[in-house]
C-alpha cells in the first residue's frame, strides 16, 4: 500500500473518533426533556401520534383471561391534589356530569341519571405509564352512549375529561373517547367508586395509558381542537394510546 | 502488511450508529423502568427477578424523568428500527450474511476457540473471516434485537397489537422479556468490545476505514486476551523492507 492513503485513513479515524466524542459529550451534557433536543424529540412523538392513529382499531379490544383475578384493594389509589379530593355538596350542590360542547342538546346529569343510562360491566387492564398494570371490573355508560345522547356536531373532534381534582384534565382524539371500552365509570368491582378512585365518576377505558383516565370527573366536553392535559402540558405524551 | 477491504461501508455505517444510539436506548428504556422497577402485576408476585423495586443507578439513565426518559426511548427506536433493516437488508442482498449464518461443525469449532483461549490448545484454530464465537455472537445480536422490539411493541400497544401481546404470554411477561433481552444484548455487547480491545484491536482499522491488516489478525498473532497483542516479530521482519513513515 502506498504511504498516502494510509495517513489519509489515520486522519479520518481521529476525525471519527472526535467526532463521536463531542457527539457523546453533547449527548450525555444535556438529558432532559427540556434540552437542545426537544424539537427532534418532539417531531418524533408528532411522528408517533400518526403510528399511533393508524393503529388504533375500532374494534380492538383488551380482554383479561376468564377466571383472572382482579387487583381489588391492591389497585393503587391516585390523584393530583394535595388530600383525597371529595365532593362537598354542603358547598357545591349535588354532584352532576355535564356534557357539552360542540353538541346539540348539553345534558347535566345526576348520578342518579348516569345510572339509569345504557350500563356497560366490564373486567379490563388498567395500563399505567410508569408500566405497571392492575385489574378491575368497571361499570359504566359508553362515552360514545353520552355523545348520542347530546347529539355531538361536526365540530366535535376531541372530547375534554375535566374534574374537580384540583385543574386536572386530559383531552382525547375523538375515536379513542367513542371506543366501545371507553367508559364514565361509576362503580369498580361491583361497589360505586371510592373516594380514592375517583367517586363519583371517572372515565375508564383500556385504549389510553392510565393518566389520561381523568377521575372525579365533572364535565365532558366535545371540542373543534384538542385542549391538551394535566400531564400532557407537562411533557408527557398528548396521545399515550395503548 | 496485507491489507484487505472486510468491511463495507454500510456495515460500518451502520455499526456505528449503533454504538451512539443503543447506549442512549438502553438508558432511556432504563429510566422508563425505574418508574416502576419491578414486573409484578399490582396485588400480585412475579416468579423471576430478584431486584424488584429497586431503581438503577440514575448515571445509567437517561431523560432525567419518565416523559424526558419515554421521549428518547420512542424516538431513539425508529433510528434503531431502520439501522437495523438497512443492516440486515444489506448483509441479505450483498451475501455477507453466508460468514455469520451458523454452519455445521460450528459448536466444534466454538469449543476449540474455548479450549484455545483456555491453553487448553497452543496454536490458533484456524479460522475465516470470523472465529465461531464471534460468528455465534454476531448471529445472536440481531435475533436478541429482533425479540427486544417486537416484545417493546407488545408492551407500547397491548390493547391494539393484542395478539402480539399474547404471544409473549401477556403484559407482565412481554415487559419482562423486554428487559431480559436488553441485559442480553448488552452483554452481548460488552462481550464484543472486551475482545476487540483484548484480542483484536486491529479490527478497528477495518469498522472505521474498511482495510484489515491480515498478518495482524488474530490467527497469524496467535492471539489470546492480552496476549500478542502486539504484531508478531515475523510480521514485523516481513514488513521491514518497506519505507520508514
Amino acid at each position: 500500500m502506498a504511504e498516502t492513503p494510509r495517513d489519509a485513513r489515520i486522519d479520518r479515524r481521529s476525525f471519527l473518533a472526535l467526532a463521536g466524542a463531542s457527539a457523546a459529550a453533547a449527548i450525555v451534557g444535556c438529558d432532559s426533556y427540556g434540552s437542545r433536543f426537544q424539537p427532534a424529540l418532539a417531531t418524533a412523538e408528532r411522528g408517533n401520534e400518526r403510528v399511533e392513529r393508524l393503529l388504533f382499531r375500532h374494534r380492538s379490544e383488551d380482554r383479561i383471561p376468564g377466571g383472572a383475578r382482579l387487583t381489588g384493594n391492591a389497585f393503587p389509589q391516585y390523584f393530583v391534589s394535595d388530600t383525597v379530593p371529595m365532593w362537598d355538596e354542603a358547598t357545591r350542590g349535588v354532584w352532576r356530569l355535564e356534557v357539552s360542547g360542540a353538541v346539540r342538546r348539553p345534558l347535566s346529569l345526576s348520578l342518579d341519571d348516569l345510572t339509569k343510562l345504557p350500563r356497560v360491566a366490564q373486567s379490563v387492564d388498567h395500563f399505567c405509564v410508569e408500566g405497571w398494570t392492575a385489574r378491575a371490573q368497571w361499570i359504566g355508560v359508553r362515552v360514545s352512549e353520552l355523545a348520542r345522547a347530546v347529539g355531538i356536531t361536526n365540530d366535535a373532534q376531541y372530547v375534554d375529561f375535566q374534574s374537580f381534582d384540583s385543574n386536572y384534565h386530559e383531552s382525547w382524539d375523538m375515536a379513542s373517547a367513542m371506543h366501545h371500552q371507553t367508559l364514565v365509570a361509576y362503580a369498580m368491582d361491583g361497589r360505586y367508586l371510592g373516594a380514592g378512585h375517583g367517586a363519583p365518576a371517572r372515565v375508564h377505558s383500556p385504549v389510553k395509558l392510565g393518566y389520561k383516565n381523568t377521575k372525579y370527573l365533572t364535565r365532558v366536553v366535545f371540542m373543534p381542537a384538542r385542549n391538551g392535559g394535566y400531564w400532557s402540558d407537562q411533557g408527557y405524551e398528548w396521545y399515550a394510546g395503548t | 502488511m496485507t491489507l484487505t477491504k472486510r468491511t463495507h461501508w454500510i456495515v460500518r455505517v451502520t455499526h456505528w450508529i449503533n454504538v451512539i444510539a443503543l447506549p442512549l436506548m438502553v438508558a432511556s428504556g432504563l429510566r422508563i423502568f425505574n418508574a416502576y422497577p419491578a414486573f409484578a402485576r399490582k396485588g400480585e408476585t412475579f416468579c423471576c427477578y430478584p431486584f424488584a423495586h429497586k431503581p438503577i443507578p440514575a448515571a445509567l439513565t437517561l431523560g432525567g424523568w419518565l416523559a424526558g426518559g419515554r421521549h428518547w426511548h420512542f424516538a431513539v427506536m425508529w433510528i434503531l428500527v431502520v439501522n437495523a433493516l438497512v443492516y440486515l437488508g444489506f448483509i441479505y442482498l450483498h451475501g455477507e450474511w453466508r460468514e455469520l449464518a451458523p454452519h455445521r461443525g460450528d459448536a466444534h469449532r466454538a469449543w476449540e476457540m474455548i479450549e484455545f483461549y483456555a491453553f487448553r490448545l497452543k496454536k490458533h484454530p484456524h479460522q475465516g473471516k470470523h472465529n465461531a464465537l464471534q460468528k455465534t455472537a454476531y448471529f445472536a445480536m440481531p435475533i436478541v434485537a429482533a425479540i427486544i422490539v417486537l416484545s417493546g411493541i407488545a408492551i407500547w400497544k397491548p390493547v391494539q397489537l393484542h395478539w402480539l401481546t399474547v404471544l409473549f404470554g401477556g403484559y407482565v411477561w412481554a415487559r419482562y422479556t423486554h428487559f431480559v433481552a436488553m441485559v442480553l444484548l448488552v452483554l452481548l455487547v460488552l462481550g464484543h468490545v472486551f475482545m476487540v480491545f483484548a484480542v483484536d484491536p486491529y479490527s478497528l482499522r477495518s469498522m472505521v476505514t474498511g482495510w484489515y491488516d491480515e498478518d495482524q489478525s488474530p490467527e497469524a498473532r496467535n492471539a489470546r486476551p492480552f496476549y500478542h497483542l502486539l504484531p508478531r516479530r515475523k510480521s514485523l521482519a516481513a514488513e521491514s523492507h518497506l519505507p520508514k513513515v
